[in-house]
């Protein structure tokens, strides 16, 4: 059959392939999560799996994951397959590296991709790409000048040798992190779920008789791209813009802007006009850039079609060297997606008026990560050591076409916040509150998502830090179609007026309480067009107040009359006063 | 009866009510052990497909794995995270959507795909006439000749072949430029596939080698394709017993009195933990053997199992471990069991220089076995079908081939043929694949063994 051409490549087969495939990245991936040491993959899953042809082009990518780390591989491979010749690479090799240019734009992103051989030769790949918990250098945040601050960066080179540990590069990451253990521990976990993922991806070829993936690989991603470009051509030519501004370094607030120019079948999206590079680390690489554009392009137009090579085809994404996002080295980087996950939401801005079906308003956006530090400290002073431990949260997504925003829900990153539970078992951090904040989530006709306040102290009697790598602090989340924003963030120590800088380490007294409040989404379609029983029931379970009920969504929400209050269930019951809420109602 | 696969009395159900979560596929699991049991046969993938959905489960050594967290009431395609999660004991069992009702259309890349959307019996397929419009597995399946448009049911319900024909033409072959036997062919291909799929992956995530096993096909859509599925995951066999449609009634009176005590116990593995965890292991036996007791069991007949989760340290996910016998090498042994384990579902990387720590540990005290043989009367009953033969289509030659049609209520213990075949009876028909050979066991099963060139 290889010798077909592709045309009569029988659709059943690259059906029962291309499902097959899709089943044995999701077993990759549960591979890499079950034996994860960190955190930060085992219960945030920031990581990504895929597999790529032979020549390194991305077949299919697993179901869970980010945008920033599967999109920012998939492009980035081609460094990673042309490091080396293909008669260098034998069955056993693993590859290696955190290169912010080539892969996702952050230090602590490190991929491991595995050259698959069947006979002899190489046939595919598998990689993933994880957060490590820790690369040495500055704790994450913006502070740095240079990337070279901002901890170890390795090259491409092998991690292992014809199965064998290259002992020398494992030393020297152990000796530059703070958290050697989970650090090697999680690229052990992605150097064993590509295995998994290799096995299966062999049994896949025995059975059905394939010498090579290639050609069944291209009529997939040609498939994808076909659907992708069918869908671009039905929008309407011309050139959509919009633009947005976030919370940047310090005092020096970002611009971003985009152009995106529909024409026939293909898009060009282009970010000129948006702020000069950072001289600090809030500095995007054009493949992390690439990668979020790609992801909201088709997460707008096509949800359906599978991400692969072929789908990044039809769309061509350039911005202006030295800016914010297309740095150039060695520009520091370490919070880099505190800036680029705004272009899904800004994306979906430009292109709200060229899609009918809609598309959702502003999300929270920025995925809020936090670093702690401190001495994990029992009385017995040998028992002692230091703990770093990374959590995310995120707030509420902008409220969608027929839908509301979803709570606490990331978006654009599919990021989890970790379980109260794990965080406390795992460090002498204690959560004093974690709960949604009423009237966060931006009014509308469908509600923006809510955000959440946490409080956090520590246990024990030892100084801390905290780098809180936060954003939309100086405006929340816009609305759109007539819907309001959401509520801003708020990052603060308890008592009066005390501040914390975000993106910056912050050294906490040891009964010190750090608050964290996370922004809403922003609304969708005019309040007064909501539903008035969806009101009653936002306010209900307390994600409105009845005061925000009145005058922004115009519905009269009253304790309900005795009689009917005293039904079987107790506690106070609420209706809707229908005669205040259809006169205030009319006065939009 | 509980959801992990075992009978307990009123009253601890009244205690654990959380427990009986479930318990109604727990009895078509254990319908699968006891005519696996029958039949000499201990490691089966249990596998029921109906009208909506299909059910899969694994057995191993007579025993249906268990689960302890598991998802009720998923709201989005059946997918992990749309549910509520429970922590109970419960049969390991996965739901797909995939049944005979499914609808198969062409998706946006131009491929075939099936699912989980459903007719469901009302309009239910093309095929059955009520205004059903879209193309389903059942309207697939009668086009290829799986299904006979008059014997349906038993002859109760005839099948209109020109609406499922006109379906598939309108909203597959149409659209991928293919014939309405090929499109049909790739819909029932496709289906099956992503049964296969399903239960492949469910195998690779416990660790199990499911070219071990031999399938138990069930449900009224089962016998049909599970000889498919059961082809793709390259098992040994297949057994498709009697009267599939009561199986989970009949699993129910083969259920062993069995209770799960758990305890959290999260310390490292090391010298001193044997010390604690002795006692753990009796007080556990204490509370099971208690609990079986005061549902009528006599002491001398219980048997208890320890297992315990166990991770490297700092992982955030365990592996379940026979706890093996106290002894002087007990620590040692238990680190051997978790190293094995862990190497066989993840591969040989090893981690030398750290610590491994124990999390939870189970205790499964069981009362005696029930006799398991089951059978039913068979022969003799439903109607009888004569003896004939129908155009079934065959992928490879892309054409129809004339294959023998045989009631099932004909065959008797030791009849035996070669596929390809179709056996049929009132709420199923069992598809013999080409060149495998079927027989009919004592119990009135049938068992489908594959070819060794297929296999």
């Amino acid at each position: 059959m290889t010798t077909e051409s592709r045309n009569s490549l029988d659709p059943v087969l690259v059906g029962l392939v291309s499902g097959r495939l899709a089943s044995i990245l999701d077993e990759q991936q549960t591979a890499l999560i079950h034996t994860a040491f960190s955190p930060v993959v085992r219960e945030s899953y920031d990581l990504a799996c895929a597999v790529f042809d032979s020549g390194g082009q991305m077949i299919g990518q697993s179901s869970g994951g980010t945008p920033g780390h599967i999109n920012a591989m998939a492009t980035g491979m081609e460094h990673i397959v042309a490091a080396y010749d293909q008669d260098a690479l034998v069955d056993g090799d693993v590859l290696i590296t955190n290169d912010p240019w080539m892969t996702a734009g952050q230090i602590n992103d490190i991929t491991v991709a595995t050259p698959v051989f069947r006979q002899g030769r190489l046939v595919a790949w598998f990689a993933s790409c994880c957060h490590s918990p820790d690369i040495g250098g500055r704790i994450l945040s913006a502070e740095a000048s240079e990337v070279f601050e901002e901890g170890l960066r390795i090259p491409i080179m092998k991690f292992r040798e014809a199965g064998q540990e290259n002992s020398i590069l494992a030393e020297i990451i152990r000796a530059n992190v703070r958290t050697p253990e989970a650090t090697i521990g999680d690229i052990y976990a992605q150097v064993s779920s590509n295995l998994v993922g290799a096995r299966s991806l062999l049994n896949l070829m025995d059975e059905t008789n394939l010498d090579s993936i290639d050609e069944v690989a291209g009529d997939i991603m040609e498939r994808s791209e076909a659907a992708l470009r069918k869908r671009i051509a039905q929008l309407e030519d011309g050139t959509y813009t919009a633009q947005v501004d976030c919370d940047g370094f310090r005092e020096e607030s970002l611009t971003l802007k985009v152009s995106v120019t529909v024409q026939g079948d293909e898009l060009q999206v282009d970010y000129s006009g948006s702020s000069d590079q950072s001289k600090y680390g809030i500095n995007v690489v054009l493949n992390y850039t690439r990668a979020y554009t790609s992801f909201a392009i088709k997460a707008a137009l096509a949800p359906e079609v599978p991400h692969n090579a072929g789908s990044f085809r039809p769309v061509n994404t350039t911005a202006p060297e030295g800016s914010v996002l297309n740095c150039l080295e060695p520009a520091p980087v370490a919070s880099r997606h505190l800036v680029g996950h705004f272009l899904p939401s800004l994306l979906f801005d430009a292109l709200r008026p060229a899609v009918q079906t809609g598309l959702p308003a502003y999300s929270a956006d920025a995925l809020w990560m936090t670093v702690w530090r401190g001495l994990d400290a029992s009385n017995d002073l040998e028992k002692s050591h230091e703990f770093t431990l990374t959590t995310f949260g995120a707030g509420g997504s902008g409220g969608r076409p027929g839908k509301d925003g979803l709570t606490t829900t990331g978006f654009p990153t599919g990021v989890r916040a970790a379980p109260t539970e794990v965080i406390e078992s795992l460090s002498p951090l204690v959560q004093l509150e974690r709960q949604l904040i009423t009237d966060s989530g931006g009014a509308g006709e469908y509600r923006g998502g809510l955000g959440q306040r946490i409080r956090v102290v520590r246990r024990h009697d030892q100084p801390w830090s905290v780098n809180a790598n936060v954003d939309r602090l100086r405006a929340g989340a816009p609305g759109a179609n007539g819907g309001s924003d959401g509520r801003a963030g708020r990052l603060a120590l308890k008592g009066e007026g005390r501040q914390i800088e975000p993106k910056s380490l912050c050294r906490l007294q040891p009964d010190d309480e750090v608050i964290l409040e996370f922004p809403g989404g922003g609304g969708l379609g005019h309040p007064f067009d909501r539903d008035a029983d969806r009101v009653l029931d936002d306010v209900v379970q307390g994600y409105v107040t009845r005061e925000a009920a009145e005058q922004v969504y115009g519905v009269c929400v009253t304790s309900a009359s005795a009689e009917a209050a005293s039904g079987p269930v107790g506690g106070s019951r609420m209706e809707i006063d229908w005669d205040k809420t259809t006169k205030l109602r009319a006065q939009r | 009866m509980l959801s992990n696969g075992g009978v307990t009395s009123i009253d601890i159900a009244k205690v654990y009510p959380i427990r009986m979560l479930e318990s109604g596929p727990a009895g078509g699991a254990l319908g699968a052990v006891a005519f696996g049991e029958a039949n000499g046969e201990s490691d089966l993938l249990a596998f029921d497909m109906g009208g909506t959905t299909a059910k899969a489960c694994l057995i191993q050594g007579g025993e249906p794995l268990v689960t302890h967290s598991f998802e009720v009431n998923r709201l989005y395609r059946l997918k992990q995270g749309s549910g509520l999660p429970v922590r109970a004991p419960v049969i390991d069992m996965i739901e797909i959507g995939a049944g005979g009702g499914s609808i198969a259309k062409v998706d946006a890349l131009g491929m075939i795909s099936v699912g989980p959307e459903s007719a469901g019996s009302d309009p239910g397929p093309a095929c059955y006439g009520l205004g059903g419009e879209y193309p389903t597995v059942t309207d697939a399946d009668l086009v290829l000749g799986y299904l006979g448009a008059g014997s349906f049911l038993g002859g109760r319900m005839s099948l209109d072949m020109e609406a499922a024909r006109t379906a598939i033409e309108r909203y597959v072959a149409k659209p991928l430029g293919v014939t309405v036997e090929q499109a049909a062919w790739g819909i029932h291909a496709s289906v099956n596939e992503n049964m296969a799929n399903a239960a492949r992956i469910h195998a690779i995530e416990r660790g199990v080698d499911i070219k071990q096993h031999g399938m138990f096909a069930s449900g009224g859509n089962g016998p049909l394709h599970g000889p498919g599925v059961a082809h793709s995951l390259g098992l040994r066999f297949v057994l498709v017993p009697p009267a599939a449609g009561v199986l989970s009634t009949l699993g129910f009176l083969a259920a062993v009195p069995s209770i799960d005590v758990t305890r959290a116990h999260y310390a490292a593995l090391g010298p001193r933990l044997k010390d604690s965890v002795g006692p753990l292991l009796k007080e556990m036996e204490a509370e099971g053997e208690q609990l079986l007791r005061d549902s009528g069991v006599d002491a001398a007949d219980v048997e208890h199992r320890h297992t315990v989760d166990m991770r490297f340290e700092g992982q955030g996910q365990e592996v379940e471990v026979s706890v093996p016998p106290m002894g002087e090498s007990w620590q040692s042994d238990l680190e051997a069991a978790f190293r094995s384990e862990y190497e066989r579902r993840y591969g040989t990387v090893v981690f030398d220089g750290i610590g491994m720590e124990v999390l939870t540990f189970r205790t499964k005290s069981s009362g005696p076995q029930p006799s398991r043989n089951l059978r039913l009367a068979v022969g003799g009953e439903g109607p009888a079908i004569e003896p004939q033969s129908r155009g079934v289509y065959f992928a490879d030659e892309r054409s129809f081939v004339e294959v023998p049609v045989v009631s099932r209520y004909s065959l008797s213990a030791g009849a035996h043929g070669v596929g390809p075949a179709l056996i049929e009876e009132t709420e199923s028909t069992t598809a013999v694949p080409d060149g495998a050979e079927y027989s009919v066991l004592e119990d009135g099963s049938i068992r489908i063994d594959f070819g060794k060139a297929d296999s």
